[in-house]
This record gives C-alpha cells, structure tokens and sequence, in this order.
C-alpha cells in the first residue's frame, strides 16, 4: 500500500492564554493520498483552519508528527518550514489577499520570485497560470479593478504559479456569489483533475464540501467523521454525510 | 534587486502619507545642511599660504572691552618670526537708524602698518596714498560700497557711543579681499587720539603677521609670556580662532547648533517611524500571506526597511537639493549683514551633504527597524486572523 501524501499522528495543538492551555486539536489523525481532494468542515472553533495552518508549515504542533510528501515538517525550523512552503503548498484565502497595490500579473509572480526563474521564465509561467483561470486578458488590472470571483481566481493562480503539489484553501467560496463560487469550484476540481493536485479545504459549505473526494468533520478538535466518497463526488453516501453533518441537502 | 519594484510600489501605496512624510524630512534637512555648514564654517582652518595668513590677533586676556597699550607693538616687533605689527581698534558707533540692517565693523587704525600686516587687502579703487594724505579719509570694502551704493569721494557720517563724537570721513580707497569679507570700514585712528587724548597709546587689539606657519604657531605663547605679568596680560591666537572666539561670545555655539540638530533628527525620526509603523499595522495580514509563500522573516524585514530608508533617502535627497539650491542666494543675502565674516565661509562642503545623507540613511534605518522587526516576527497564524 502506497505511503499517503499527508500523514498526521497523534496531532495535538495547545495554546496559551495567560495561565490557561487551550487545547485546539486532540490526538488528531489523519491520511490524505497524493491527488486527493478533501473537505475540513465542522462548526467555528473546531480547529479546522489550525488543523489546515499546520499541515500547510504555517504553524507548528504541540505534540505528534505531520509528514507531508514523505517529509516529516513537524520538526522543521522557522526558515526550512518557509523554503518548504515556497516550493510545496499553494495558499487560497478566503478573502483572497491579493496585495493591492499590484497588478494581476504581479501578484500571480510574488511567490516566484522567491524562486531562481529569469525574468522572461517568469513572466512565461504567469502567464499561463493566469490563462488556466480564464484570466489572460486581466493581467494588468488591479485587484481594485477586478470582480470578486476574479480576484479568487488570480489569487488561485497565484497559489498554483510555483507548480506546488498541495493547494491548501481556507474558505475559498465563503465571500463569493453562487455563480462565483460555481466557478472557483470547477477551477479547484480542474487543478485536481487535471495536474494531480493534492486539495485540503476548510469550508462551511456543503456545496463546496461535496466538491471534495472526502469529507472530514471536526467537532472541537477531534475528528468526528472521516467519509471517503468510494464512488465518485456525487456519491450517496458522501451526500447523505453532509447533509447529517450540516442539515444541508446539497444538489444532486 | 528583484524585489525593488515592490518596494517602491509600497512607497507610492498611500502617496499623501509618503509625500508628507518626504516633506516632513525635507524641510528638517535642509536645517541640518545649514547648521553642519555654519559649524563647519566656524572649524575652517587658516590658510596656509603666505598672503593674508599667518596672522596673529593679541587681545587683553581678560576680555576684548580692555584695552592694550601700543606699547606692546614694539616688544612684539622685535621678537623672531614677526614680520609686521599694528593695532586696531573698534569704534562701534551707529550708522544711520542704527539698526541691524546698519551694522558693519568699523575700526580705526595705523594706515603706516595696517597694510603690511593685512597685506591680502587689495586696493581697487583710489589708493592708500589718498588714504594716508586724508586723516578724515578712510578705505571701505567693495561688498560695503556695494551694499550702500559707496563710491570714492562719498562722506559717511558715523555717530559715536564708546567715543562720543560725530565722523564725517570720506571714502578715499576701496578694498577688496579674496575671501570675499570685504565689508569693514578702516579709518585712521589719529581722529580718535586727538579728540580723546585718554586713548592715545591704547588699542583693543594688536594684530600681528608672522613670518611662516612655524612662527605663527610659536609667537602666541611667546608674546604672552612676555606680558604675563604686565599690568596688561594677553592672549595670543590665531586669525580664526579669534574670529571664532568673537562667535562663541554669543554662548557655546556649537553646543547650541549641535543640541538643536539632535532635536530635530529626533523628531523627524518621530514622524518617520510613525509612518512606517502605521504602514506596517496595515499590512499585518499581507505580510503574514507573504510569509504563507515562503517568504523569510529576513526578506520581510529588508522589504519593510528598504521602504522606510526609500522614503528617508527621498527626503534626504531633496533636502539636500534644496540646500545645495539654496546657498548661493543665502550667503549673498548674509553676506550683506553683519553675518559677513562667517558667512564669506560658507560653502556647499562635501562632508556637511554626506552627513546629511548619511542622517536620512540612518533615520530611514531606525525608523523602519522596529515596526519590520515586529511585522517579521508576528505569528503567520496570528497575521492571518487579523481582517485587513
């Protein structure tokens, strides 16, 4: 049997408030395979954008291993953890933060200029990033000048521009219209589908959650549910799943 | 270098805040320039050629208002190194109003010896020998004539407080010094002993012109050996140092220039530093995304930095400019007060525009260095959860 892509053992996340420990995640554990496309849902405080902040390198554990790609990064320094992260994860946000005071080009080429890619690479490498996301002909606007849907858009592109095997995504339809969100999504399943990318979303919803192979349910810091959809995204189970997790019934 | 146009498109992010910021640093600089130059004005050393320098100034070593006997000038004479010996004497007095705009040094002297011991004096209009046939004659600088529309023939009354008396002296000669300080009124001193017999054989000064650097530099204790137990003891110094000591009478110059350019880095250092941590408060959530794609705590610490010294180099710069802009019409407008003896030194120096520079350099660096300190170190985590 294959090593999973991500491995997570005995993950435990405290925090520190003053003289209290607050203990996020609880001896958490957790596969993800190499091209796999899962959901992290749970209700707010259950530690799904921690568990997300840790497998991505951006924050690091109490206690227990996290093995990503066969590298254990639970025990990697500040500036290693950076390296790795600049050649690894691709980051979506929520509210997508692209920095305004570039245009769409430039934001999509602010991670690989970490890289050691001439300029003229560079520019090649925007470029088609942008024209995966329908965006070629925007890569001189501002953010200021661009749809919400579209700053997601270039904001995905800027996280798949260092061609990274994971794309970790925080909420990437929770400040989007329907229709945009749609979008995203197929944008999300096509980097799956189509170039192997291994996909770990935290969402709130179940449209975007049935997206996803598995569904992950977190209840206050412990995995409660860990549904893997055996036959495709629209598979019953899966549906069934999100519905008793999120009394939401998503479109079949 | 690849990071540069970053930089500046963080520098132009919010272009009232960084042009005010500029300007708050502009105006500060040009001060700076100003007071490092009048400091260096004061440190300029001697010439070391042999017109117009090695000179000597004697004074009473209790202050300048006691007077000397002239006396002195021939024990003086006779001592090795000394080449030319004369007294010289201040008149004060008012001309016209009386106001500041009026004042320019007026000194009567000995027109036999006054020109050898000022022998970079150059007369350029009339001559010495118009001078020493007039008692009621007296020689004037260019700039002065310039100043009042003087020429040759022209009466200038003066009125007298230390010696009360009217002048009237006609303006036989002109004089013109390469420095550029041609602006003191020289008159012979033999109207004064005849009207007030008390002075005659006294002088506030005796000035001397030594030989060479080496005799310069040795006649000062000597002479002031000589008369250490005199009723009348000196003290010897050089040209600039006495020229200084004149400044300095107005209290520790330098001290007083220094402490207000400190004041003034410090305040600018103030605003400087409250810009950038504004700018780096509002950008909490982008550097920790920056952070998320693998940028260092030490990348995001040179960024940050290098936007703060942009922004005090660009106020620098300008300051410097302005200063450099600036100096010619304000050392002809000083030039025509009684500033003059200081302001003929004033120039654009190199060292006063590196210090400047090498401030806003250093303000830019200090300024930017705690708030790119704690932006590189804050929790990625932590960066994220802020809502820009």
């Amino acid at each position: 049997m294959a090593e999973p892509f991500i491995r997570i053992e005995n993950l435990v996340k405290a925090y520190q408030r003053d003289t209290q420990t607050l203990t996020v995640l609880t001896g958490l554990n957790l596969a993800v395979d190499e091209g796999e496309f899962i959901a992290l849902m749970g209700p707010s405080g259950s530690g799904k954008t921690t568990l997300l902040n840790l497998i991505a390198g951006i924050d690091r554990p109490t206690s227990g291993r996290i093995t990503v790609g066969g590298l254990e990064i639970h025990g990697m320094g500040e500036a290693a953890l950076a390296k790795w992260r600049s050649r690894n994860v691709g980051f979506i946000f929520q509210l997508y933060n692209l920095v305004p005071v570039l245009t769409a080009f430039e934001n999509v080429e602010l991670p690989l200029l970490l890289t050691d890619l001439s300029r003229a690479r560079r520019r090649k490498q925007v470029e088609l990033a942008l024209s995966i996301v329908g965006l070629a002909d925007r890569m001189d606007h501002y953010p200021r000048q661009l749809s919400g849907g579209q700053e997601q858009r270039v904001a995905i592109a800027r996280a798949f521009a260092t061609d990274p095997k994971l794309l970790v995504a925080d909420e990437p339809t929770g400040d989007l219209d329907s229709k945009s969100a749609e979008e995203i999504l197929v944008l999300l399943e096509r980097l799956n589908d189509e170039f192997g990318k291994t996909i770990v979303m935290v969402t709130h919803d179940p449209r975007a959650a049935a997206r996803a192979h598995r569904l992950v349910h977190l209840d206050k810091g412990v995995l409660k549910e860990d549904i893997r959809a055996e036959a495709g995204r629209k598979e019953v189970g899966m549906a069934a799943a999100i519905a008793a997790s999120t009394g939401f019934e998503p479109r079949q | 270098m690849r990071f540069l146009p970053l930089v500046l498109k963080n520098v132009f992010r919010k272009k009232t805040r960084t042009a005010l910021t500029v300007a708050s640093i502009v105006l500060p600089l040009l001060v700076i320039c100003l007071m490092g130059t009048f400091l260096k004005a004061l440190e300029a050393p001697d010439p070391r050629t042999a017109r117009g320098s090695f000179r000597l100034v004697v004074r009473h070593r209790v202050s300048l208002l006691s007077i000397l006997p002239t006396a002195y000038e021939e024990k003086v004479r006779q001592l090795p190194g000394v080449e030319a010996v004369s007294d010289f004497s201040f008149f004060g007095g008012r001309y016209r109003d009386g106001g500041a705009r009026d004042a320019f040094p007026r000194v009567f002297v000995d027109p036999e010896t006054f020109l050898r011991v000022f022998d970079d004096l150059e007369i350029v209009e009339g001559s010495a020998r118009d001078w020493h046939g007039d008692r009621t004659g007296c020689v004037v600088g260019t700039n002065l004539a310039a100043r009042y529309g003087w020429k040759l023939g022209d009466r200038i009354v003066l009125v007298g407080d230390v010696f009360p008396m009217t002048l009237e002296l006609t303006i036989r000669a002109l004089y013109h010094l390469e420095n550029g300080t041609s602006a003191t009124l020289f008159f012979d001193r033999r109207i004064i002993d005849e009207r007030f017999p008390s002075f005659k054989g006294s002088a506030s000064t005796i000035w001397i012109k030594a030989k060479d650097a080496a005799a310069s530099e040795r006649l000062g204790p000597m002479i002031d050996a000589l008369f250490e137990n005199s009723p009348y003891p000196t003290k010897t110094e050089t040209e600039n140092a006495f020229r200084n000591g004149m400044v300095s009478m107005l209290g520790n110059v330098k001290l007083l220039m220094t402490s207000i350019g400190a004041v003034i880095v410090f305040v600018i250092l103030l605003i400087a530093g409250n810009t950038m941590a504004m700018a780096a408060r509002e950008r909490i959530t982008e550097i920790a995304v920056f952070r998320t794609f693998g940028f260092q705590r030490s990348t995001i610490l040179a960024l940050l930095l290098g936007e703060s010294v942009l922004i005090a180099l660009a106020g620098g710069v300008f300051g410097i400019l302005l200063f450099v802009i600036a100096m010619p019409p304000l050392r002809r407008q000083l030039m025509l007060t009684p500033m003059l003896p200081l302001a003929a030194t004033f120039h654009v120096y190199p060292e006063v525009l590196t210090l400047a520079f090498a401030l806003a350099a250093g303000i830019g660096i200090l300024a930017g260095l705690v708030p790119a300190l704690r932006s590189s170190t804050r929790s990625i985590a932590d960066g994220l959860r802020r809502v820009a």
